[in-house]
């Protein structure tokens, strides 16, 4: 039987999507972003979080009905409030198949999946095809520094997000601002370039890095290591996107 | 706020009012003892006395008037004498009348020659009856009092040069207001004159509704504008933050100057009006501690005003408290209330349901330390063989046993006569009896405490004892009298592997609604209280959660040691309806859906689901209208009361020093939240940071 390894629930997430939502972290992700603030959402493995307060395993395996039960138990306030239910991580579609059954048993709910697009087609088709909206992740247009930064090609990633376009389903790309990697006019830019005229994208979200990304590493029993001085200003510039036409809005 | 009110708030927070302050009280002791007068002319006395005492004080930027010189309020019988009038009886309390409301409405309309007209046309009418012409008596003597300390507060703004306030007095409180300026001018010297009294959690009732008249008429007439009636409802308020100091209550603070807005009218209509809307925006522009709003709504309320309360949750303030008309009214009638009265409730100094000018209620005789109950379950009940059935039973008689201790406590109560405070009520002139002989609702009050630990110890044993069979029952209470010293893995197997309330678990959820089905059936089996009334259960914890826990001198109630759910003795006990402190819990929509299934009608004493929203949660409009869906939701699923508290810098500073309390506090800290106590120190140190510059 199919089951997935959750780190995570959230509920009154409200900065995950529109309305009062219920947030699910999914453990496990291809990429090694430097800034990434959810430490324990990297490895596939269940990991003890230590803090003062006590510990916390973090990582519990869930059948899809186990999961789905929990959010159906919430549907009917989540749909009175303009919201529903997000998928997040980790990189949700490396468990697509545990996510397709789960949403396959969801009562009416509104999905969002909030993905880096890092995964094979097929996985990113058959979940986006159940979902309402997308948030899709753009970090590096240049292919050598998104190796440098995140430890993994963007082929894929730029390739799923022109898939993600024909698939007929809204879509915000994301765009996380780490100082001087993210966040130069040039790299702005060149994603103001594929955003122009992108059928289904409704805008772009920028997100400026705060400095409390590696908060949890600790807790985590990891290092937090920036590939960026984390103390330099973030470059929240909205101007190219504008420049294009592309509808833009810093969170 | 313009900069008059600046400058009034300003002289209130910088204590200058405070040079007004006389040195001492009025000597009243003497001169009742001189003429041997009943306890009754005594209490007419001492409003008269402290009337009398007060100097007026007229600040050239106020227009509403009345600012307390008297720094206290003197006793009116010797101790000897005190001491031998209470020998053998119960006093709640310091004793004086506290904590029911005023029909203010009804004191504003009638004005107090109204009220003084009523009196004496009853003294004609029972002009036989000793007791009813002496209560009498003192009720015109305190009108007369009061009236006197406006009439001295006149002639001080006539010779300040200050006709329009002088103008003001000529007319109010004698007379019913003619503007909404004077409505509040008589409510704030019929207020003082009741703290002046003795009497204390002087609450403020039904605002929007019994000033909604004047203001609706000054507005129509265009006598007043919007802004101009901020303006004076700004000054009303900041005028009660003034004698914070002087007010007796468990902390500074506690002084229960509530006032409640919204819900529904006598009638079953909409009660909601544009005062309504004032009073949020003014309390959110004055920032004070009083008066202390509280909400009334339903699951229809719309969202512009509940986004309009959010602004003021967001100031970390503590209120608005929100009350569930929807759930209270069936409650209400369902304990004996008349469905007018039921749709007029107020709340009292904490969570309270009570009826404006009609209440004589103690709301608060003690507390049921239902964790107490659940370990004299476990220890009566599993001593046989383990059975779940029998813990049930040992539980339910000890809860049983604990309301019968406190109303039996109560039998011997002993309520001092009150005849200004008389005066403002229903039907106490007009039958010529004083409110402490009883109004027409008489009932008592408990708190049900420790609620969600109690639920989480019964669902531990159910499972893991019972069920499961993977803890003894010698081993559970060996543990439980070692407070976990040498079990330290059954803690964690308590802490870790049952249910726990908050979760909308079934299990754990189903032990809550059992706790409190069981809290009600010993209430409604006491009967009568003795005072004509019922005993009200209430989901309210106040100071419990740490007396129940670590003991309190004086305290009736039973003091528990570790229980079953894991917490440690001495820990903290749950406040009020919110999840236990070490129970992780996914979120505010599973709390609420936990705390949707306890049965509200046959609990009508009031006590808030509790939650911390970190101020950061809602910083922009879209998050604030989120955080206002999260109140409807609240009242959509039925829940009663909802106190929503933005987390603050001394919680965080508190969690940072002991983040085993803090285990559910969210932070937010980039485009996500994250516990507070999971973050490294330096992280926590800057999200501290954060809250001290917003703060600031």
């Amino acid at each position: 039987m199919t089951t997935g390894i959750v780190f995570d629930i959230k509920e009154f997430a409200i900065h995950d999507g529109p309305g009062i939502r219920t947030t699910v972290f999914l453990k496990g992700c291809p990429l090694r972003c430097s800034w990434c603030h959810n430490p324990e959402g990297i490895s596939r493995e269940p990991q003890i979080m230590r803090s003062p307060a006590g510990e916390r395993l973090a990582g519990a395996r869930y059948t899809p009905g186990e999961l789905a039960a929990i959010l159906n138990g919430q549907a009917d306030i989540l749909r009175d409030n303009e919201g529903g239910v997000t998928f997040s991580g980790g990189e949700p579609l490396l468990q697509a198949q545990f996510i397709v059954e789960t949403v396959d048993l969801l009562d009416d709910i509104h999905v969002l999946l909030d993905t880096s697009g890092c995964a094979s087609e097929a996985d990113l088709r058959q979940v986006a095809a159940r979902c309402d909206l997308v948030y899709y992740d753009v970090k590096i247009v240049d292919a050598a520094l998104h190796r440098r930064h995140t430890g993994r090609d963007n082929g894929p990633i730029l390739y799923n997000l022109g898939v993600l376009g024909t698939l007929g389903v809204p879509y915000v790309i994301r765009v996380p601002l780490i100082p001087g990697v993210t966040d130069t006019d040039r790299n702005l830019a060149d994603i103001a370039t594929l955003a122009r005229g992108a059928p289904g994208l409704l805008r772009v979200d920028l997100l400026p890095y705060n400095q409390a990304a590696g908060a949890k590493y600790a807790a985590a029993g990891m290092t937090y290591a920036p590939t960026f001085d984390p103390s330099a200003p973030v470059n929240a510039n909205t101007r190219p996107f504008e420049r294009q036409g592309v509808a833009v809005h810093v969170a | 706020m313009n900069e008059r009110l600046e400058h009034i708030k300003g002289r209130v927070r910088d204590r200058e009012h405070r040079r007004w302050r006389q040195p001492a009280a009025p000597d009243v002791l003497a001169e009742c003892e001189a003429q041997a007068l009943s306890w009754p002319r005594r209490a007419a006395r001492l409003t008269r006395r402290m009337c009398e005492a007060e100097i007026p004080v007229l600040y050239p930027d106020e227009r509403i008037v009345f600012t307390r010189t008297v720094p206290s309020v003197p006793s009116v019988y010797s101790p000897e004498e005190w001491s031998e009038l209470t020998a053998g009886c119960t006093l709640h309390e310091s004793g004086p009348i506290s904590n029911i409301c005023a029909d203010w409405g009804m004191a504003l309309s009638q004005g107090l020659l109204g009220r003084r007209r009523v009196a004496l046309e009853t003294r004609e009418r029972l002009a036989h009856d000793p007791l009813a012409v002496e209560f009498l008596d003192g009720a015109v003597e305190s009108i007369d009092a009061v009236l006197a300390l406006a009439a001295r507060y006149e002639r001080a703004a006539r010779e300040a040069g200050r006709d329009d306030i002088a103008a003001i007095l000529a007319h109010v409180p004698a007379h019913t207001p003619r503007t909404f300026h004077e409505a509040l001018q008589a409510l704030r010297l019929l207020q003082a004159a009741v703290w002046l009294s003795g009497h204390y959690h002087v609450g403020l009732g039904r605002f929007d509704q019994y000033m909604w008249p004047y203001l609706e008429a000054d507005l129509r007439a265009g006598r007043l504008d919007v802004a101009g009636a901020e303006e004076l409802l700004a000054e009303f308020f900041i005028a009660l933050n003034r004698d914070s100091d002087l007010y007796p209550g468990v902390q500074q603070g506690d002084n229960g100057q509530s006032l409640t807005i919204g819900g529904v009218k006598p009638d079953g209509s909409d009660g909601t009006n544009a005062l309504t809307h004032m009073v949020l925006r003014v309390a959110l522009d004055t920032a004070m501690i009083d008066p202390k709003i509280n909400l009334r709504l339903g699951p229809e309320t719309d969202l512009d005003l509940l986004q309009l309360a959010t602004e003021l949750t967001r100031k970390g303030l503590g209120f608005p408290q929100y009350s569930n008309d929807a759930v209270v009214i069936p409650a209400l009638t369902a304990h004996g209330y008349a469905l007018e009265d039921a749709r007029d409730y107020t709340v009292a100094a904490c969570w309270e349901f009570i009826i404006p000018g009609r209440g004589m209620e103690v709301v608060n005789i003690g507390a049921v330390s239902l964790p107490a109950a659940v370990d004299r379950g476990i220890r009566e009940g599993l001593g046989g063989g383990a059975d779940l059935d029998t813990v049930f039973t040992y539980t339910a008689k000890d809860i049983s046993r604990q309301v019968s201790a406190l109303v039996e406590a109560y039998g011997q109560l002993l309520l001092p006569p009150a005849p200004y405070y008389s005066v403002l009520m229903d039907g106490c002139l007009e039958q010529g009896r004083d409110l402490s002989q009883g109004l027409r609702y008489n009932n008592y009050g408990i708190h049900g405490a420790g609620s969600a630990d109690a639920a989480d110890a019964l669902a531990a044993v159910a499972k893991l004892v019972i069920e499961e069979r993977r803890v003894g029952a010698a081993e559970l209470i060996a543990a439980l009298d070692a407070d976990f010293q040498g079990y330290e893995t059954l803690q964690r197997m308590l802490v870790d592997e049952a249910p726990k309330v908050g979760n909308n678990d079934d299990e754990a959820d189903g032990m809550l609604g059992r706790l409190f089905d069981w809290f009600a059936e010993a209430c409604e089996a006491i009967g009568d209280n003795g005072r004509g009334g019922r005993v009200r259960p209430g989901t309210g914890s106040a100071m419990y959660y740490l007396w129940l826990a670590r003991g309190h001198e004086g305290m009736r109630e039973p003091v528990v040691g570790a229980t079953a759910d894991g917490r440690g003795s001495g820990e903290f006990l749950s406040a009020n309806l919110s999840p236990a402190q070490h129970a992780r819990v996914r979120g505010p929509i599973s709390v609420l859906q936990s705390f949707s299934k306890i049965d509200y009608t046959r609990i009508c004493n009031g006590g808030p689901i509790t939650m911390e929203l970190s101020d950061a949660v809602f910083r922009d409009a879209e998050s604030i209208r989120k955080v206002a869906m999260l109140v409807r939701t609240f009242a959509r699923l039925g829940c009663q009361q909802l106190q929503l508290n933005t987390v603050n810098l001394d919680t965080l500073l508190d969690a940072k020093k002991h983040p085993e309390r803090h285990k559910n506090l969210i932070v937010r800290v980039w485009g996500w939240s994250g516990y507070f106590c999971e973050l490294a120190p330096e992280y926590q140190d800057h999200v501290i940071a954060r809250h001290m510059y917003s703060a600031m």
